[in-house]
């Protein structure tokens, strides 16, 4: 099962956030971290994340900094900001507000 | 054999040329691109199995760009002072502006040493400025690069020495009535600059490092060369509405601003354009890397089109063109030009492209991609021939010249010129042949192509040393 075009590109925001509130990130091991985490349930075009990262960075709620890793490769890593744990914070809180709403549902049905 | 490298380098290249990508963008893509490469191999998947899947992983480059192309409409021109990622690069990078300004302003100055000698008037010592104005521009272009690339202090003294040679012989040789072999020596100098200039944009050639004789470090100083140009005029274009606003401001409040705009605000401008699009060059590559292929490919059939123009109006009024002093310099401005072009799109190619072809299943996998450049190398090979046709009617016509009137320092310079110019395009025309034909590879144009610059700078230098004495400095 793979999940809908429309549930990854709203899932994306505070999954990206919350994997940032653990440590900093860069772009290959977030979604090395989200296939990990869904059990490859979750599984993203590498390339989109790109463009939400830098949607993120905009907003403010990442920010971005250069490391050398020690191969020597450089790598862009991302550190989650004061607005961006407030935003995770609130996103959090309305997915758990569907969830919710979906399980409640789901028990009035099986009564 | 499947190359690694090339095929990443032609992957950024492709990013490149939409441009919605910015640089460092493509380098976080391409950090990605390599550890999803690792990753694979590491579990067995072999090198190139691994580079495509990687590459589809990625996901579909035009979606991509149309993500991007959505963030950043409004900020290509932000990129352009390159903002810093980090402290540390901040902080280089704010060095780094620092030192461009300050040489920047330096080759203003240098521009005013005439005046010390009491040259100050610029219109009326002309010629002294005409024969420095390459030191003041590209001494400080120079110097930047000596900081930028850390060069070794001795050696790039060394070529410094020859600039110091080339300004004593230039401004201590006497020179006579009508001034001809000191108008040569200095229209010949900037030739003869920016062949050294070449040793500081590529550093020292030795066993460890490819510097500056190597092929690839000359196709890449043609494209900087190219692209400073393109700067150059857009700043120049920007300085001089600048300067017409400033002296026409100054002018309505009844301040005279125009001799403090024509002693020091112009040429402390001009000069100065050098160093700074220099450094623009190196910092903002993609801005203008997708732009040399699109002039390449606008302006290589509009001079075919002016070439052979020029060889029909020769057939039609043949002697227009021996008569006529002005056409054959105009001949030769134009095949100067042909010149350039072939070599700016030369370095604008990506030739790597068809040395490394992905193969699958035994066929080339990017053999429609060649067809598509095939129009644009029989377009230029066009372009080479008919120029071949357009020089050997200048060389004819120079001939004709010299016969009735002798061997005089211009037209001397202008045979010398157009026997080079002749033999380089008659190579270039063999080179395109073989190319198009697939009997010889695009890189042996390009070698043989960046081996010849050295010909035309030994030219230029003996025009610019050998000339006045020959001709007894007239």
């Amino acid at each position: 099962m793979t999940l809908s075009k429309d549930l990854v590109a709203a899932s994306a925001t505070p999954i990206i956030l919350a994997i940032l509130q653990a440590k900093d990130s860069y772009g290959y091991a977030i979604i090395q971290k989200v296939q990990e985490i869904s059990d490859h349930q979750i599984a993203w075009t590498d390339g989109m994340l790109y463009p939400v990262l830098h949607r993120l960075e905009t907003a403010g709620f990442i920010e971005s900094y250069w490391l050398d890793a020690d191969s020597g490769r450089r790598r862009k890593y991302y550190h989650i900001t004061t607005a961006g744990n407030e935003e995770c914070a609130l996103l959090k809180q309305q997915w758990s507000v569907v969830q919710h709403a979906l399980q409640v549902l789901s028990e009035e049905y099986m009564k | 054999m499947f190359e690694l490298e090339s095929q990443i380098r032609k992957w950024k290249t492709h990013l490149y040329s939409a441009g919605s990508i910015g640089h460092a963008d493509i380098e976080e893509l391409e950090s990605h691109l390599r550890d999803s490469i690792d990753d694979l191999s590491a579990r067995g998947i072999d090198i190139e199995e691994a580079f495509l899947l990687a590459v589809r992983r990625l996901g579909d480059i035009a979606v991509i760009h149309e993500e991007f192309a959505k963030l950043s409409t409004e900020d290509v021109w932000r990129q352009l002072l390159v903002p810093a990622d980090n402290p540390l690069t901040a902080r280089k990078n704010r060095k780094e502006l620092a030192i461009v300004i300050g040489l920047a302003l330096f080759a203003g100055l240098l521009s005013k040493i005439p005046a010390l000698f009491g040259y100050g008037d610029i219109e009326a010592s002309m010629e002294i400025y005409a024969r420095n104005a390459t030191f003041f521009a590209f001494v400080p272009v120079s110097l930047y690069f000596i900081w930028k690339r850390s060069l070794p202090i001795r050696q790039s003294l060394l070529v410094m020495c020859s600039y110091v040679v080339l300004a004593a012989v230039i401004n201590l040789y006497p020179t006579h009535e009508p001034h001809h072999t000191m108008m040569l020596a200095a229209l010949h100098l900037p030739i003869v600059i920016l062949f050294l200039l070449m040793y500081f944009y590529g550093g020292p050639s030795n066993q460890s490092h490819n510097g500056w004789r190597s092929t690839n470090t000359r196709l890449n100083f043609v494209r900087f060369v190219g692209e400073s140009f393109i700067y150059c005029i857009l700043i120049g274009l920007g300085g001089i509405v600048l300067i017409l606003l400033t002296g026409g401001t100054f002018e309505l409040i009844e301040v005279d601003a125009f001799p403090f705009i024509g002693s020091w605000m112009a040429p402390m401008g001009f000069f100065g354009l050098f160093t700074v699009a220099a450094y623009l060059v190196g910092q903002k590559k993609n801005l203008i890397e997708s732009i040399a292929p699109v002039l390449a490919k606008i302006f290589t059939p509009l001079f075919l089109l002016v070439l052979l123009s020029l060889i029909a109006a020769f057939i039609i009024t043949p002697n227009q063109a021996y008569e006529n002093r002005d056409m054959l310099i105009w001949f030769d401005v134009i095949l100067a030009l042909v010149l350039a072009l072939t070599l700016y799109s030369m370095s604008a190619k990506d030739f790597s492209e068809n040395e490394s072809t992905v193969t699958v299943d035994g066929k080339p996998a990017v053999g429609k991609v060649q067809n598509q450049h095939l129009i644009w190398d029989i377009l230029t090979l066009a372009l080479v021939i008919s120029a071949v046709i357009v020089d050997a009617i200048a060389l004819s016509g120079i001939i004709v010249r010299l016969s009735a009137s002798g061997f005089t320092p211009n037209k001397t310079a202008a045979l010398g010129e157009n026997i080079i110019l002749l033999v380089n395009l008659v190579l270039l025309t063999i080179g395109y042949s073989r190319y198009i034909l697939r009997k010889g590879t695009f890189q042996r144009i390009v070698v043989m192509q960046m081996r010849f610059l050295t010909v035309f700078a030994v030219w230029a230098a003996f025009v610019v040393v050998a000339f006045p004495l020959i001709f007894g400095f007239k």
